[in-house]
């Protein structure tokens, strides 16, 4: 509610900042030193997963963040180790066998070894430990359509019971078997802070925007939505980065300030361990937007 | 309750009196009493000259326009003088107490001119005050305005010392401190958030306003509660004479005041009420939702008194302010509301009380329309109850003091949250509540000793209780609760308290020049929770507790003061050194709204500011203004933040400049400038930068280590007025007023944004609200 919140508040001020303005400008900062940069994940689905390892650079780089190649990587989940195979076609992207998949309840452990990230021709080993939580079911979805504002487009709203426990989600969108909220900005996490144990008779949970030419549905259209049981330290990692990515005003947030990790030896990023679960609705004539 | 400091404290007072009152000064006297007034609408002159001419010694009128001189018996001539006004004297034959009202008219010859101080430039000189600044609202008017609103809190912006929190705010950072750090009194309640509207306007609607006074060096020992500065916001008491009204009809607002006698000479009232309508435009917007949205904001100041009779009167006034925004989405409301019962009351023509109530609250609401899932209401507030007493003790021109007490009750409502209707999926959820009493007790005197030296000296003493019902969460060594504490209802579970000393000389070098120096100490209690520079209306106040100390500052000044070219023009040079301990920042990221946890969001450091602030200023004259130039440095320790380095405070404006002009060129135009300078605010700004999930991540080093662009722009205005026609009982003037005159792109924002075409590519993107902001008012007055 505390996001909502303040999410209301931008939009009603919206309104009032009407005529302000923005133009790039040149600024020059300082360079900062070459940190490992870690994405992946593990989930409860059976297939191939991903690690991704990069390194960070100079703010104006603008380049695609250089691949770290030649890692070995294992995840641990305490009773078995399997090693990650390093993609032939995708630069500093490691993956685990196809029939791999997590099991809630159990702590992976993911390491990275033989990297020499600082140059000082002495090897690196860096870990992260992520829980597996589990997560509900989601009941039914339903699509609805939406117009504010001049802003058109669709939210996907659920139906599901919330644990009796503490949980943390996260919320994406499929269309088509497609992923569309394939960015960190468009995740969408949340917690149950003020709903604990509640239903919830159909809860705005994620958009699609019609300005989004891949998020603007046909008849007939599949979409799914998928629920994730993530750790509250993962959520806090994407409320913290996202905070950090979407503009910042005079107003709102603090002063800007470091993005949490879950792994040691100055590297950064995060690997998080979840458990998912999807609900899937058709696209029907009656809610579908005529095409603009 | 600890009695013992009051004790002592009351004790002090008594050394302070044997200081005060010397006994050879002592024999018989005879005093003269009295108000000073303004003619023609009755309205008490604050800090009106009251001097015997046979002396060269006299006294100034106090905030309820009273005097009172003590002098051997003789005769006298007495002369009453008010800047702007014409002088008066009376001959007096003193062998008993005499009581004499005086009413000054204003000076034709002048009237058109403006002058910026009161009292006459020689008072400014040789009073032992460093750091104040008076404003009348007369030149307050003629400042170019943001959208025509004319802004006290704009106004004390341009003064040396002082700047906006952020671009158009009227939140206000004094000697490098906190927007929280300011007291801000109207009628002696204090107002917990000034702004309007985001902060673009203040809460002070200029036609009801009296007087307006900034101490930002030593505050008075009378006050107490805030680090950095004490603003006085006066409102008028209401036109004694006759019934009069003044109003506006202006870009964004207008504004209609009323006041005038219910008993001529006995009773009046003051009615003031303003209300903006931007969004009467909304309704030709294209867009249906834009149409069926609110946006406004009202103020209505009210004000009674009566005249019981000579020693008895009685004040009561109300301000009550509301913003609301409302569209399909959400509706959001806040405001103030203060309320003071005064009575003034003389228990002899040498002593002057006053005694007052208080009441003050601010309070808001968030909330999305109902019979939705995610349908809830939020709320917050906070309450002050308060009863003070404060008495001036006029022993004789040279001597005066001051004593009196305050308590004041706070009653905090940090937040509560329910979902709205049975589809809501939110379950009610509600802070706890705080409470606490914070108590002031306090003696001060001035003294003038020998043809030189001038002292003001004071003490309090300050303390503060939390109180029950309250749940104390105590926290580990990385500010994780472990447990919490419940107190019951009514248990005073938490003390601070500690002297503050204050105290202030002045040296006259010659008749036109003196130096000066002050050492204050201030406490304060409360708090708020304000993370960003400009803050929300969302932004809560919260007590000390057994986990978060009071604030305390000490700041020492000198300065040298002088007036040149026949007294037109006056200058200063002030330094200041400040050394404040408990200063609150938060951690990264931290959650401040709506958490139960957010004493262990805090990190407690140390800050210091110092600075060189010089004035010149013209009072008098066809052209009128100041120059004011601040060059200062503020920093912040915080073991936590930045590796335990010192940081650039948020406000931290190396140089700041403004030049403040008015220009008559008849009677009836007159034009108005003023351009500010001011070095931009620190900021953080990303030195690295990572992918994750299709996004740019920063990653950055030091905080604040860089610097906003350099802040300046040019405001402009004119008015032109009605012909002055003998008889003629109204007048109106018409303001044409642009705000960023040369269109300025001043960055209220900087970020840094991926590319649209291509996401490995990032730029920084200012943003800024202003570009050149014309705006038209037409005021009518009768």
């Amino acid at each position: 509610m505390k996001r909502i919140s303040i999410k209301i508040l931008a939009i009603v001020l919206i309104t009032f900042f009407l005529w302000s303005c923005t133009e790039r400008i040149q600024v020059e900062v300082d360079s900062s030193f070459t940190r490992l940069v870690v994405e992946g994940s593990v989930t409860t689905d059976t297939t191939s997963h991903w690690i991704r390892l990069s390194t960070s650079s100079d703010y104006f780089l603008n380049q695609k963040a250089p691949a770290v190649k030649n890692a070995t990587i294992t995840i641990d989940d305490g009773e078995k180790v399997h090693t990650l195979a390093e993609s032939d076609t995708m630069p500093g992207h490691y993956s685990t066998s196809s029939d791999y998949f997590g099991i809630p309840g159990k702590i992976y452990t993911l390491r990275i070894r033989d990297l020499d990230i600082d140059g000082d021709g002495v090897m690196e080993e860096y870990t992260a430990s992520s829980e597996l939580r589990p997560v509900n079911p989601v009941d039914s979805i339903k699509i609805r359509p939406f117009d504010a504002f001049g802003n058109f487009g669709y939210e996907i709203q659920v139906y599901a019971w919330d644990s009796p426990e503490r949980d943390w989600y996260a919320f994406k969108a499929i269309r088509n078997g497609k992923l569309l909220t394939d960015t960190l900005t468009e995740l969408w996490v949340q917690n149950d802070e003020f709903f604990n144990g509640n239903y919830t008779y159909g809860i705005t949970s994620q958009f699609l925007s019609l300005d989004k030419p891949d998020e603007v549905l046909e008849v007939g259209d599949t979409v799914t939505f998928e629920i994730n049981g993530i750790t509250e330290d993962y959520y806090n990692y994407v409320i913290e980065a996202q905070s950090q990515i979407y503009p910042q005003t005079p107003l709102f947030g603090g002063p800007p300030a470091n993005i949490r990790t879950n792994f040691d030896n100055n590297a950064i990023g995060f690997f998080v361990a979840y458990s998912l679960d999807r609900s899937s609705a058709i696209a029907t004539a009656d809610i579908v937007f005529p095409p603009r | 309750m600890r009695p013992l400091p009051y004790i002592f404290t009351f004790l002090l007072s008594f050394v302070i009196l044997q200081f005060a009152f010397p006994i050879e000064e002592t024999g018989l006297r005879y005093t003269i009493s009295g108000h000073v007034k303004d003619e023609s609408t009755g309205e008490e002159l604050i800090g009106a000259a009251v001097i015997a001419d046979e002396l060269g010694k006299g006294t100034v009128s106090n905030v309820y326009g009273f005097y009172s001189l003590s002098l051997q018996p003789g005769l006298y001539n007495i002369t009453f003088s008010y800047i702007g006004y014409e002088d008066l004297t009376r001959a007096v034959n003193l062998n008993q107490d005499l009581v004499i009202n005086i009413e000054l008219s204003e000076n034709i010859l002048e009237l058109a001119e403006v002058t910026i101080s009161a009292e006459g430039p020689r008072a400014h000189i040789k009073k032992p005050e460093m750091g104040v600044s008076k404003l009348q609202i007369k030149s307050i008017r003629r400042i170019p305005t943001l959208m025509g609103e004319v802004d006290v809190i704009k106004a004390i912006q341009l003064l040396p010392g002082v700047q906006a929190s952020s671009e158009g705010a009227s939140g206000f950072s004094v000697r490098g401190g906190n927007p929280d750090q300011n007291l801000i009194l109207l009628d002696e309640a204090t107002v917990y958030n000034a702004s309007h509207l985001m902060g673009f306007f203040s809460v002070f609607n200029n036609d009801a306003v009296k007087d307006v006074k900034l101490y930002k060096g030593d505050i008075p020992a009378e006050y107490g509660g805030r680090l950095s500065s004490l603003l006085d916001v006066r409102m008028k008491d209401g036109n004694m004479k006759k019934f009069s009204g003044s109003g506006g009809i202006g870009t964004i607002s207008s504004r209609l005041t009323l006041e005038g006698p219910i008993i001529k000479d006995r009773t009046s009232f003051l009615i003031a009420g303003r209300r903006t309508y931007a969004d009467i435009f909304l309704p030709f917007a294209k867009d249906e939702d834009v149409r069926n949205s609110s946006l406004y904001f009202y103020d209505l100041n009210a004000k009674v008194n009566h005249i019981f009779n000579e020693k008895n009167r009685l004040f009561v006034s109300v301000y009550m302010g509301r913003d609301v925004f409302e569209n399909v989405f959400a509706r959001m409301a806040f405001g103030n509301q203060t309320y003071t019962l005064r009575w003034n009351h003389l228990f002899s023509g040498r002593l002057f009380s006053n005694f007052t109530l208080l009441h003050s609250r601010y309070d808001y609401e968030l909330g999305t329309p109902e019979g939705e899932a995610n349908s809830f209401l939020w709320n917050s507030g906070m309450k002050d109850y308060g009863a003070k007493a404060d008495l001036n003790y006029f022993i004789t021109p040279e001597h005066t003091l001051k004593f009196g007490l305050i308590s004041t009750f706070h009653d905090f409502q940090p937040g509560s949250a329910k979902g709205l209707g049975e589809q809501s999926l939110f379950t009610e959820f509600k802070m706890p509540s705080n409470y606490a009493l914070e108590n002031g007790v306090y003696v001060s005197a001035e003294s003038e000793v020998g043809e030189r030296w001038n002292f003001k000296y004071g003490i309090r003493y300050s303390s503060f209780h939390n109180v029950g019902p309250a749940t104390v969460y105590n926290y580990d060594e990385n500010y994780l609760p472990l447990d919490s504490t419940v107190y019951s209802s009514g248990e005073f579970f938490n003390y601070f308290g500690g002297l503050e000393p204050r105290l202030a000389m002045s040296f006259m070098l010659n008749e036109k020049s003196s130096l000066k120096a002050s050492y204050s100490r201030t406490r304060q209690y409360i708090h708020l929770a304000q993370n960003s520079t400009a803050g929300t209306p969302l932004d809560i106040w919260f007590p000390s507790s057994p986990n978060v100390n009071p604030q305390v500052s000490d700041q020492a000044s000198v300065g040298y003061f002088r007036t040149f070219w026949g007294d037109r023009l006056e200058a200063s040079v002030e330094t200041y050194y400040k050394a404040m301990s408990n200063s609150i920042d938060f951690r990264d990221h931290a959650q401040l709204l709506m958490n139960q946890y957010m004493e262990g969001e805090l990190r407690i450091g140390e800050s210091n500011s110092y600075g060189l602030e010089l004035l010149l200023r013209k009072n008098s004259g066809k052209l009128s203004g100041w120059i004011s130039y601040t060059l200062s440095k503020t920093e912040r320790i915080v073991p936590e933040i930045n590796n335990g380095n010192p940081y650039a405070a948020p406000y931290d404006k190396p140089h700041d400049f403004a030049i403040v002009l008015n220009y008559e060129i008849n009677k009836r135009i007159w034009v108005s400038g003023n351009w500010v300078y001011s070095t931009g605010l620190p900021v953080t700004f990303p030195t690295g930068r990572f992918e994750y999930m299709g996004n740019i991540a920063p990653v950055y080093s030091n905080r604040n280590a860089y610097r906003m662009p350099d802040y300046h722009r040019l405001d402009l205005s004119v008015s032109l007025s009605a012909k002055d026609k003998p008889g003629r009982k109204w007048g109106w003037d018409l303001n044409l007023s642009v705000y960023n005159a040369y269109a300025r792109k001043n960055a209220w924002t900087i970020n840094f944004v991926q590319d649209e075409t291509n996401p490995s590519v990032t730029h920084a993107e200012m943003t800024y609200l202003f570009s050149a902001i014309p705006a038209l008012t037409f005021n009518f007055h009768f």
